[in-house]
């Protein structure tokens, strides 16, 4: 997929993968890679202003832990980002919806 | 103490992404110490990926790199600043080493000519005497004490300012030989590709011999002026750099054209 359309998405992407449970960096990156078949495979380091972005939005909360004996920032969604997510979602499934539908006429 | 350093100081792609991220980041210094942690940590965990592919460590540190992208991913703006890599060093300390041994050396030889031209025009040739008036009689009593073989003041101050140029000479020419004796220690230390090429071939026999030819210029200019306004006192010294600086300058020109003629048989790095 073009990286434009990619990171013109990424906020809503990376909202839906922490919806499944907290997650640092690499393994959000990990899980959107797997969870695309590999299709979302941007320069990994393009996230993290993503993810600092959308923590100062109040959508994402962080904080430090320690997995598999290495500090990392764990985040997690916030009930705003929760409600974020199903707003943007909607939208998304309604413009994909009418994009395919003239596609297949 | 040991020659070598200690691993996390040694580099390596990682350590040098985290320094160009560092010196990079801008903004609250809690915001730089959480994003650098967070990315060492985030390479740290690719290293360990791409090692279980089976990569070494060269290899899988390239491609952690490589996978997480430019500085400017993670910052949103471009790296800031780049620290010189190693060869860069090298070879600059090569470059400089030369063209200051050289110009040492030069000056040593110039030193030679100086007493050379005092011995066949006279020391007021080479070193023009101070004005009357801007020495007392106790500095002429030094200078003839030093130099039984005449009774005047002026000769034997210029004799004297000639005998200063040769012990700068003898100095220069010393510190010149080390200089060379450097270079050419390195020289046979650092034959990587690496360093060979981290400069454009030839430029450090390029730059020695522009600086050299403005010397020479200089010194031209200078005699010339002092042999038309001054009566020739004391322009024995500038044509001697000036000579000297040309020898330089044609030495730099035949190592320079011998590195441009060899420079097909050096691969890039």
């Amino acid at each position: 997929m073009k990286s434009e359309k990619l990171k013109g998405n990424l906020d809503m992407l990376l909202l839906a993968v922490l919806a499944a449970g907290p997650g640092h960096g690499y393994s959000i990156i990990t899980r959107l890679r797997d969870r695309s078949s590999g299709s979302f495979d941007l320069p990994e380091g393009t996230v993290y202003p993503a993810l600092h972005r959308l923590e100062t939005a109040g959508l994402l909360d962080s904080a430090w832990d320690v997995v598999a004996g290495r500090r990392r920032r764990l985040y997690r969604l916030t009930a705003a980002g929760e409600e974020h997510l199903a707003r943007e979602a909607r939208e998304w499934r309604a413009f994909s919806g009418s994009v395919s539908l003239v596609l297949g006429s | 103490m040991t020659d070598q350093a200690p691993a996390n100081e040694a580099g390596g792609p990682v350590e040098d992404y985290l320094d160009q991220l560092l010196l990079s980041l801008s903004g609250p210094p809690r915001y730089v110490r959480h994003t650098l942690a967070e990315i060492e940590a985030h390479l740290h965990d690719a290293v360990a990926d791409e090692l279980t592919a089976g990569r070494t460590q060269a290899d899988a540190e390239q491609a952690a790199v490589a996978r997480i992208g430019a500085v400017r991913a993670v910052t949103g703006h471009p790296a800031l600043f780049t620290r010189p890599s190693a060869a860069v060093l090298r070879r600059t300390a090569l470059a400089g080493s030369l063209i200051g041994g050289v110009a040492l050396v030069a000056y040593a030889f110039s030193a030679v000519i100086s007493v050379g031209l005092a011995a066949l025009r006279g020391a007021e040739f080479v070193s023009a005497p101070f004005p009357p008036g801007s020495y007392t009689s106790a500095d002429c009593a030094r200078w003839l004490a030093g130099d039984a073989a005449t009774h005047s003041c002026i000769t034997a101050m210029t004799r004297d300012h000639v005998g200063d140029i040769v012990l700068q000479g003898i100095a220069a020419g010393l510190f010149g030989l080390l200089a060379l004796l450097a270079f050419w220690l390195m020289r046979q230390r650092w034959q990587d590709r690496g360093t060979l090429t981290a400069l454009p071939v030839g430029s450090a026999e390029a730059v020695g011999a522009i600086l050299a030819l403005l010397v020479a210029a200089v010194g031209v200019g200078t005699a010339v002026d002092l042999e038309t306004v001054g009566r020739g006192l004391g322009a024995g010294q500038p044509i001697a750099i000036a000579l000297a600086a040309l020898c330089a300058a044609a030495f730099f020109a035949v190592r320079l054209y011998r590195g441009v003629r060899t420079t097909r048989w050096i691969a890039p790095a």
